[in-house]
């Protein structure tokens, strides 16, 4: 091509995709961090998060094009971690607990790995003020029940009690929330 | 109902161990993800939920080994046993692999990529002939090659509209199925609509729609802006 056929504003050219992996483990460590957070979102144990993320990019990786884009790499690990934690609520409570939903943020976004902290800030400013305060002396600040029934200025027994009934009233509260 | 079920999920979830598999209810079961969520709002050096270091190694290992077995070039799609076979070492990957094609096959009709990719504007070009107006009746998909370029013109409406005759996902050449009123490409599967976005594939990531080619009628002929013929440099 002669030089009087240049474009007025040639676009530069690149080298390869830069938008781009240039291989698996590029995908593996740019992507293995929020995979298992978004997991664990969900399922809220290690052990099981651990296993999960193993099965996305045990599944993922091979069957992939590196000729796609960084997004759409992470949409289809985003898509596979769907799958992923479908069965294992298919396989371990017969059925589904909690899921991956599409969003419009990025896989990777906070919004997209995980809403449990808005939500239950939500169902927690709901509850009467003991329920409030024992589920999160238990679940959000990991105290015992001992712990937590000195916390409280209450026995064990009434501890383990109060406990029971403000996981029921926030379920209530949460999944009235949700539809 | 299974109130020992519950109270021993919920009890492994504040322990941080793996809880154990039982039937619940719809309410046990909203129970469960409120207590999910609970767990997984804690913040702090004992919150778990960033990834250890340890695991992330193991895991990398693991891969590394599950893809030295690899062909050179990665198979997209289709050899679907062979892939079960070899990341079935947990019957669980293989399920999950299978789960996702039919997530493919849903995925075609969900737009997770924009309906029709952009317009192709060529750096240099003219405006080539690729028919007279009378060989494209409305309705009518004229298929043409101008060498730089191939794709298929018709009419809507009366105003011509083309699109790229060019797969894209790795550049077989499509042919109109008319029955079905549908471009399909013959090496994977791929069908597009006359106007460019995918219809259906069998790819890990679904490929991109057609572009359209700026095309215009004049006098009794229908043109389309190309690069020169790569034979011809102007």
């Amino acid at each position: 091509m002669t030089a009087h056929n240049e474009p007025a504003d040639p676009r530069p050219l690149r080298a390869v995709p830069n938008d781009g992996y240039t291989d698996w483990e590029a995908v593996y460590q740019d992507n293995a961090a929020w995979v298992y957070r978004t997991l664990f979102a969900r399922v809220g144990n290690r052990a099981d998060a651990e296993d999960l993320t193993t099965e996305v990019f045990l599944a993922a990786l091979r069957p992939l094009r590196l000729t796609a884009s960084v997004g759409e790499v992470r949409a289809y690990l985003r898509a596979t971690a769907r799958t992923v934690l479908a069965a294992h609520w298919r396989e371990t409570l017969g059925r589904e607990i909690t899921s991956i939903d599409d969003i419009e943020q990025p896989p990777e976004s906070e919004e997209a790995i995980s809403t449990a902290p808005q939500r239950v800030a939500h169902v927690l400013e709901r509850l009467p003020d003991n329920y409030r305060r024992i589920l999160e002396s238990r679940f959000l600040q990991g105290n015992s029940i001992k712990e937590s029934a000195t916390k409280l200025g209450i026995s064990v027994a009434n501890a383990k009690v109060l406990q029971h009934r403000a996981l029921r009233l926030a379920a209530q509260v949460n999944d009235g929330g949700q539809s | 109902m299974n109130a020992r079920g519950l109270r021993r999920y919920v009890d492994d979830l504040l322990r941080g161990r793996r809880p154990k598999a039982f039937a619940p209810d719809d309410f046990e079961a909203a129970q469960i993800r409120t207590a999910i969520e609970l767990r997984a709002a804690r913040q702090g050096p004992d919150a778990a939920d960033a990834p250890d270091e340890e695991f992330l190694n193991g895991l990398h290992r693991r891969l590394a080994e599950q893809m030295a077995g690899a062909p050179p070039e990665p198979v997209p799609a289709l050899n679907t046993t062979r892939r079960q076979v070899i990341v079935g070492t947990s019957a669980a990957a293989a399920a999950a692999v299978t789960a996702v094609s039919i997530d493919r096959a849903v995925m075609a009709s969900q737009t997770d990529t924009p309906a029709v990719a952009g317009e192709l504007k060529p750096n240099t070009g003219s405006w080539q002939r690729v028919a007279s107006s009378s060989d494209v009746p409305d309705g009518r998909m004229h298929p043409f090659d101008l060498g730089s370029v191939s794709g298929f013109v018709r009419r809507i409406d009366g105003t011509p509209q083309a699109v790229s005759g060019v797969c894209t996902h790795q550049g077989c050449r499509l042919w109109f199925d008319a029955p079905d009123d549908r471009l399909r490409c013959p090496c994977h599967s791929t069908s597009f609509a006359p106007t460019g976005e995918v219809l259906t594939h069998q790819l890990p990531i679904a490929p991109k729609p057609l572009p359209a080619l700026m095309v215009r009628e004049a006098n009794g002929v229908i043109e389309v802006f190309a690069p020169p013929r790569p034979d011809q440099p102007a």
